[in-house]
């Protein structure tokens, strides 16, 4: 009688135990993924298919507005606030890195290693810091030279300039033709960040680019130098051939897209997605006229740009099971899924993104894509000429307001082009120290 | 006595630019927001819209692109769709200002009579919290408010910008109203106190019915402070959940994507419920203005 | 319990609430700007965070952002104070005439006020637009210009339409109270005036203007804290520019703290910031007090 009862107890404890520990199995680990606010419901989207792929995590997602990103990250870094993994970018890898708040992806998955022949090599350098992968691309774009087709024929021109010189000459053809007043603008309001891309875009199209040697000392202020060439010609354009609309000053990204939409600008240096932009027909009146044409200079070198995913210092703290799971998203979404690059492929069709995994260049769909609104030959041989911003340093992006405020000086007359490079280079040695 | 021709003339001509100066960006925000979206660029601009849509606010409510924004080859077309938050935003804004604007009429009314009618310690600290809670800028406040915030776990909650915002309103709360309610003479208080009233009883029944301008003004303007909040509101929320209305206009307007007829509509709909409690109260307002501004 | 105790007990719990509340979001924060103002806080040097005393405060003074961004916001601060108190009063006059289109007036220009500051920066960002703003097209069509103006790309332009929008945003209170402040000055006053024989600039100079001092005192030291802490308008509408002109202290607090993630410096520049409104508002208190201001 005893005994029986002792097999039952010993059966039913046996049975609690193994239905405890497939509990305590089956509770998910739950991720905390911080983006910006762009396209929130495709980014659901993916996470809902990611779940169910792998039912033990759940990821629950912040939003933050683009503008403010880095500013509302800070915060939550300062305050330890619960982050694993997170949307990052290049120009300010440097100090989150080096403020230790996300991880190298080397030190923790090996297996990253294997991503790196699929991956543009501007991106990798931009996502590298101290030797180290932090991460995998969300997206990748290269700064690009757009053109309105039809202004472009009305002045007289069949094919797109070549050389920044060729640029002048047609420009100064359409104003000359009155067919638009400032063929020319920029998004060089004081504090945005995509000035110094375009001026560094401009640099790297000409010979000899590089603007800091091998100590990271300025070598750009000289009069010889790539920089101090795009310098002169944007003064030129500004105020003696008047081919650049002096409103660039206060203009940022999307004042410029919508102006050019309308018809305002014929020639602009912009990042890739706003071809696709341009040419949607229920946002812009030109919709339809809008090319891309290879970067004017010696080489037709520009810059390439990637914002990717990392994993925060806080998850790989969490220990291996939160770690395991931020590798799988990592995976999921920058790298491959059954042999292919699902999320970021979907990212290209269905928004027009850029991308760093150059197999996609191979697929059908993506080309027959891009060239609906773009040119995707094109497109793949700027990317071969794109160069990642050098010389990035915790302090790039403080060096760079400064930079692009003594610009502006210079284009408002203030100071000559030389004197403009000088103060911005003297700045990043003070910076430096 | 009527006054002059001349200087009706010119009173009214005043007025009328004093009305376009105040009015002029509303009716261009408002006429934007049924246009379509290439009508929003042209130079000049068309003053009398020539197509009018619903497009924009169809959006907005349905999810339903505007003309020709799917056109582009690409599956999913671009607009911005953060846009779409502003409907949950703007509940939760509303909720948070009427929140807030309840709690300063509750705790700030109640304190400001204890110190306008009650002889304790701290009426000089009271002036030295109204202004110092003003003197630090919003940026250098917003990450120790942010940090007191994450250690109280109410990040991403309605908690977290009632309590930011009451932390805020109630020092002016509280010296407005002390200011009103030292005006009101004692006697009917006096009266009631003798008959076996408390304090509290006092308050509610005798004092705030007849200080009602003054703490109509005192609930507008709290309401106003937290419904217009941007610094504090930007990091305490991270999702839809808590996000207020300027925190997603913002957003949307830098989208690369972004639909300027789509930002007009979201501006609309949040000037909607503040405009609707300015005029409502608007009465009270200048009523309860007029005493406390004439008070030492 | 004797009556007297039950009264300080009722006083207390009436007012501890509040005072722990605002003392929270009072003292944690300028404790906080205070203690990380002396030591050397660098975001991406988080190894070591030493005590410096007063070095970062040594340091932005003598940065050569300092003097001039003073020099902007003293300028842009003086500007603002004057033509919001000169404005709202002319206006004021205007909203207490009896007529349909003043009683109009009284309704619209609430509306301002309705509207976050950082909206209110992207639509007038949008009104100033050089190539699809309204500003220029209404000008244009008017036949007043025959191309459009870069408003915000020039240094003097640019800060007269932050100027412009910045006092859009804050007539509403400043005629509101100053409304207020007219209705309380008895019509006797102006009877006898008239009788007198006085003159409009007469009775301005000797009746209106000092019995008003005390709300101009308010609306001066208020504007003065709204301006010298401004920042959302700005930096939407300008970003600083064009090459710095419309930088104020406001936006260096905010490039120290989150652009140099030098939270330091950027906590001594706020509190050099808090420190300097302090001593503004004891100079005007000192200034406008001298005359005899308070008579009733």
């Amino acid at each position: 009688m005893i005994r029986r009862y002792f097999a039952l107890a010993s059966g039913l404890l046996a049975l609690t135990l193994v239905v405890c520990a497939v509990a305590v199995a089956a509770a998910p680990t739950q991720l905390t993924f911080t983006v910006w606010s762009y396209s929130n419901d495709v980014v659901q989207d993916n996470i809902q298919k990611f779940q169910a792929r792998n039912p033990g995590i759940t990821v629950a997602l912040s939003d933050f507005d683009w503008g403010k990103f880095t500013d509302v990250m800070t915060a939550r870094f300062v305050g330890k606030t619960s982050t694993d993994v997170s949307y990052s970018s290049d120009h300010w890898l440097q100090q989150w890195a080096a403020a230790n708040w996300i991880v190298p992806l080397d030190d923790y998955f090996p297996q990253v290693a294997a991503y790196k022949p699929d991956f543009a090599p501007y991106a990798i350098e931009g996502m590298t810091y101290n030797g180290k992968l932090y991460g995998l691309p969300y997206y990748a774009d290269t700064e690009i030279f757009i053109y309105n087709e039809d202004l472009l024929k009305r002045a007289g021109f069949s094919t797109p300039p070549v050389t920044w010189d060729d640029v002048t000459k047609m420009a100064v053809a359409m104003k000359q033709k009155k067919i638009v007043e400032y063929p020319l603008m920029f998004q060089f309001q004081d504090i945005t960040p995509d000035y110094i891309e375009i001026f560094l875009s401009m640099v790297y199209s000409h010979k000899n680019p590089s603007m800091f040697d091998k100590t990271l000392t300025p070598t750009y202020d000289s009069e010889s130098s790539a920089a101090h060439k795009v310098a002169r010609w944007l003064v030129d354009g500004f105020r003696t051939t008047k081919i650049i609309n002096p409103a660039s000053l206060e203009t940022t990204e999307i004042p410029l897209v919508k102006a050019m939409g309308a018809g305002q600008v014929a020639f602009a240096v912009l990042p890739k997605y706003n071809l696709a932009d341009l040419n949607t027909p229920g946002a812009h009146a030109q919709a339809g006229k809008f090319k891309m044409a290879l970067m004017p200079g010696e080489t037709h070198g520009t810059v390439g740009y990637v914002r990717f995913y990392a994993m925060t210092k806080m998850a790989a703290d969490r220990g291996k099971e939160v770690r395991d799971a931020s590798w799988k998203f990592l995976d999921y979404f920058g790298g491959k899924t059954g042999g292919e690059f699902t999320v970021v492929k979907r990212w290209a069709l269905e928004k027009g993104l850029g991308f760093a995994q150059l197999p996609l260049y191979k697929d059908p769909q993506v080309r027959a894509a891009i060239n609906k609104w773009g040119n995707v030959t094109l497109e793949e041989q700027q990317a071969k000429l794109a160069r990642a911003k050098e010389a990035l340093t915790p302090f790039w992006g403080s060096w760079s307001l400064e930079f692009q405020k003594e610009m502006n000086k210079a284009l408002l007359g203030q100071e000559t082009p030389l004197q403009a490079l000088q103060a911005s280079a003297a700045k990043w040695k003070e910076m430096k120290k | 006595m009527r006054p002059p021709r001349a200087q009706q003339l010119l009173v009214t001509a005043l007025a009328v630019l004093v009305a376009a100066y105040i009015l002029a960006p509303f009716a261009w925000i408002a006429l934007s927001s049924i246009q379509p979206e290439k009508e929003l660029f042209s130079v000049p601009p068309h003053w009398v819209p020539r197509i009018l849509t619903g497009d924009n606010y169809r959006f907005i409510f349905t999810g339903k692109f505007p003309a020709g924004f799917a056109e582009t080859g690409l599956l999913r077309g671009r607009i911005s769709e953060k846009a779409r938050d502003a409907l949950p935003a703007l509940r939760n804004s509303t909720i948070v200002a009427l929140t807030v604007a309840m709690a300063n009429l509750v705790l700030g009314v109640v304190a400001a009579y204890s110190f306008s009618r009650l002889k304790f310690r701290g009426a000089g600290a009271l002036y030295t919290f109204v202004l110092a809670s003003r003197l630090l800028p919003p940026m250098a406040l917003a990450i120790p408010y942010y940090l007191i915030v994450a250690r109280l776990g109410l990040l991403d909650r309605y908690g977290a910008l009632i309590l930011i915002h009451s932390a805020v309103t109630l020092p002016f709360t509280v010296w407005f109203l002390s200011v009103y309610f030292r005006r009101v003479p004692p006697d009917m208080e006096e009266a009631a106190l003798v008959d076996g009233c408390t304090r509290l009883q006092v308050l509610v029944r005798i004092v705030a019915p007849v200080a009602a301008p003054a703490l109509a003004a005192a609930a507008a303007f709290a309401f106003m402070f937290s419904y217009n909040d941007f610094p504090f509101a930007l990091f305490v929320t991270s999702t839809i959940r808590s996000q207020t209305i300027p925190v997603i206009v913002s957003a949307t307007a830098v989208n690369t994507d972004v639909s300027f007829g789509v930002v007009a509509v979201t501006v609309v709909l949040t000037m909607l419920p503040p405009v609707a409690f300015a005029l409502l109260f608007r009465h009270y307002i200048t009523r309860g203005l007029i005493t406390v501004v004439t008070t030492r | 319990m004797s009556w007297k105790a039950r009264e300080t007990r009722y006083a207390y719990a009436t007012v501890l609430p509040v005072v722990v509340l605002v003392a929270l979001f009072t003292v944690y924060p300028v404790g906080y700007a205070v203690s990380t103002s002396l030591r050397e806080v660098v975001l991406y040097r988080p190894a070591s965070t030493p005590f410096v005393g007063f070095k970062n405060y040594l340091d932005i003074v003598r940065g050569d952002f300092f003097a001039t961004a003073w020099g902007h916001t003293l300028t842009f601060t003086l500007f603002a104070v004057a033509l919001a108190t000169i404005l709202g009063f002319g206006v004021a006059h205007l909203l207490r005439v009896r007529s349909r289109i003043a009683s109009f007036l009284n309704a619209a220009v609430l509306l301002p006020w309705a509207i976050p500051t950082v909206i209110s920066g992207i639509l007038w960002a949008w009104i100033f637009n050089s190539t699809y703003g309204a500003f220029n097209g209404a000008l244009y069509s008017l036949g007043l210009i025959s191309s459009y103006i870069p408003w915000l790309s020039r240094p003097t332009s640019a800060l007269f339409c932050v100027l412009f929008a910045h006092i859009w945003k804050e007539l509403p209170l400043t005629s509101i109270l100053y409304v207020a402040a007219l209705q309380a000055i008895p019509d006797e006053l102006y009877d006898a005036a008239r009788a007198d024989g006085a003159g409009v600039l007469a009775t301005l100079r000797r009746i209106t203007i000092p019995l008003v001092l005390p709300t101009t005192l308010i609306v001066v030291i208020y504007e003065s804290m709204v301006a010298i802490v401004t920042f959302d308008l700005l930096y939407v509408m300008t970003g600083g520019g064009p090459a710095g002109a419309t930088s104020l202290i406001s936006y260096y607090i905010y490039n120290r703290m989150f652009t140099s993630y030098n939270f330091g410096q950027g906590a001594a520049l706020a509190v050099i910031l808090a420190l300097s409104l302090i001593v503004f508002i004891l100079v005007y208190l000192r200034v406008l007090s001298s005359e005899d201001v308070y008579r009733e």
